[in-house]
């Protein structure tokens, strides 16, 4: 499965990327690493450009508030070409203090389908081939 | 000047003007439109052209205008951005991108597309076009079509669209440019252009030596400049001709760049002419919402459009410089913005060094620089009045 991830906005960090990249290539994964500092119009455009199957945003400052209100319009602009696309995203997502309890559904609103505050990357990671697991039987 | 090309001749053949450079000096002379180029220029230079071999002599030419082109992508961070990057450095002018997700609702384009490139997907991705693509290239008037996308799409493509040349991709497998093919492709049609048109093409009587655009000669001299101009880094170098308006920007001034090959890099603005391009110049002109500002500051109205002479000219050359800066400016969201507020000089070029003076020149910048991006900021002006510019790359060891 093709998997498009990178850490978005103005997030630099590059050593979390990595160890993603390297876990989800592990898994065996085909992976295109968009690296740190990625918009969110490129996560989509690059999912659109490789036939992904799951596009995989990290943030780790928080970031990912700001940047992520966004999912449901972008997915809107590019009708059914994303339907089976799945949207995940992980890490530090807000600023400040917050609960999973509070910060999943409102991730989940924004347009993801899973949604991982705070949580182990091995743990996400399973979890992902989980969700896929099951979405395919 | 040098000694280096005392055995050379060099002429830059324009829309308006052609220019004859020896080591005398630079003639220029206004364009016969009665006659043909060759004529024109054998007749009025005939006896200099003589003196010279065909080896030595160089020609460059911006009068066919360039090539428009068209981009047809999938996405705008990826098969639209490299493709629309890789035509702006192979030379090609006028560049309408298309997002296929939107081509339905896109308006065809009037005006002959000389080349259509199409492009979208990693390799191992299929399925990417289906029949909309061929309904809209049905409607459209172009000469050729280039497939640079995804390899599993190509037969696809070639079995549904006549003379459709395909080159590998220009998408990595990594999602990174890969810009050689495409350039290479391009060039040569840009070329194959320049010794289409029957003017040109008689030039080859006179020169065993490739014919090159004007931009890209201009392109090549600009790490010389210094060696004859006071010009602070960055700048840029604007070139108001006849049928293009070309900017050559230093990379200081944009923030990014996936081809790092040269220092310098160009846009070229086929429409932005002041003669052969007039009407699209005044209609471009029309279409912003400052010019009548602008003119009243000029003290004319907007029946300047419709007279002619010299009055006319020199105000046309005006809002050609506050067009060109208002679309590489933050003003217009374009393929470029560049940092014009960290500019320390602009370099004039082109037929308007011959018709404006340089307070003219200053206060359209001054005026740009207050209206749309409202600082006080005035870079130093600098005007290249006898057309050296465009000799200096034959002049690497020039004192």
């Amino acid at each position: 499965m093709k998997v498009v991830t990178g850490v978005v906005g103005n997030d630099i960090h590059v050593v979390a990327n990595r160890l993603i990249d390297l876990s989800l290539q592990a898994r065996g994964f085909e992976v295109f690493n968009l690296g740190v500092n990625t918009y969110l119009e490129e996560f989509v455009d690059a999912v659109i450009e490789t036939n992904a199957d799951i596009l995989l945003i990290s943030s780790l400052n928080g970031e990912a508030e700001g940047w992520c209100r966004e999912v449901k319009i972008l997915k809107s602009k590019y009708g059914n070409l994303l339907d089976d696309v799945v949207f995940m995203i992980g890490g530090n997502l807000v600023v400040g203090s917050g609960t999973a309890d509070d910060i999943v559904p409102r991730f989940k609103n924004y347009g993801f389908d899973l949604v991982f505050h705070q949580v182990d990357l091995n743990t996400g990671l399973d979890a992902l081939e989980e969700f896929m697991k099951e979405r395919n039987t | 000047m040098s000694k280096s090309i005392n055995n050379k001749l060099l002429i830059d053949v324009g829309s308006t003007y052609f220019k004859v450079c020896t080591v005398h000096g630079v003639q220029q002379h206004f364009r016969d439109f009665n006659k043909d180029i060759f004529d024109d220029l054998t007749y009025k230079c005939g006896d200099i052209i003589h003196n010279y071999h065909k080896d030595d002599v160089h020609v460059c030419s911006s009068a066919n205008g360039g090539l428009s082109t068209l981009i047809i992508g999938i996405t705008n961070s990826f098969s639209l951005k490299y493709a629309t990057n890789i035509a702006f450095n192979s030379g090609i002018n006028i560049i309408d991108t298309v997002l296929y997700k939107e081509i339905e609702q896109t308006s065809i384009p009037s005006d002959l597309i000389d080349v259509v490139i199409v492009v979208g997907g990693i390799d191992s991705v299929s399925s990417i076009f289906d029949k909309k693509l061929f309904d809209y290239l049905e409607k459209i008037n172009y000469s050729n079509i280039v497939y640079v996308g995804s390899e599993k799409e190509a037969p696809y493509l070639k079995e549904n669209i006549e003379n459709l040349v395909t080159l590998p991709n220009i998408i990595t497998n990594k999602l990174h440019v890969e810009e050689e093919n495409l350039k290479e492709y391009l060039t040569n049609l840009y070329q194959a252009d320049i010794m289409g048109k029957e003017d040109i093409k008689h030039l080859y009587d006179i020169t065993s030596n490739q014919i090159y655009s004007t931009p890209y000669i201009v392109n090549k001299t600009l790490p010389l400049i210094d060696s004859k101009f006071k010009v602070a880094n960055p700048y840029i170098l604007i070139d108001i001709g006849g049928a293009t308006t070309d900017i050559h920007y230093s990379k200081d001034l944009v923030d990014e760049n996936m081809v790092t090959e040269n220092e310098y890099d160009r846009l070229v603005f086929k429409k932005l002419g002041v003669y052969k391009s007039k009407e699209s110049l005044i209609f471009a002109a029309k279409n912003n919402e400052f010019v009548y500002e602008l003119l009243a500051h000029l003290k004319v109205t907007e029946n300047i459009f419709d007279e002619s002479g010299e009055k006319a000219t020199r105000i046309l050359m005006q809002l050609a410089i506050f067009l060109v800066l208002c679309k590489v400016s933050t003003y217009r969201k374009a393929y470029v913005n560049l940092k014009l507020n960290a500019l320390n000089s602009l370099v004039f070029t082109g037929g308007i060094t011959k018709v404006l003076k340089q307070e003219e020149i200053e206060d359209i910048v001054s005026f740009f620089y207050k209206k749309i991006l409202n600082s006080a900021h005035n870079p130093t002006i600098v005007m290249d009045n006898n057309y050296d510019i465009w000799t200096l790359g034959m002049n690497p060891e020039k004192n």
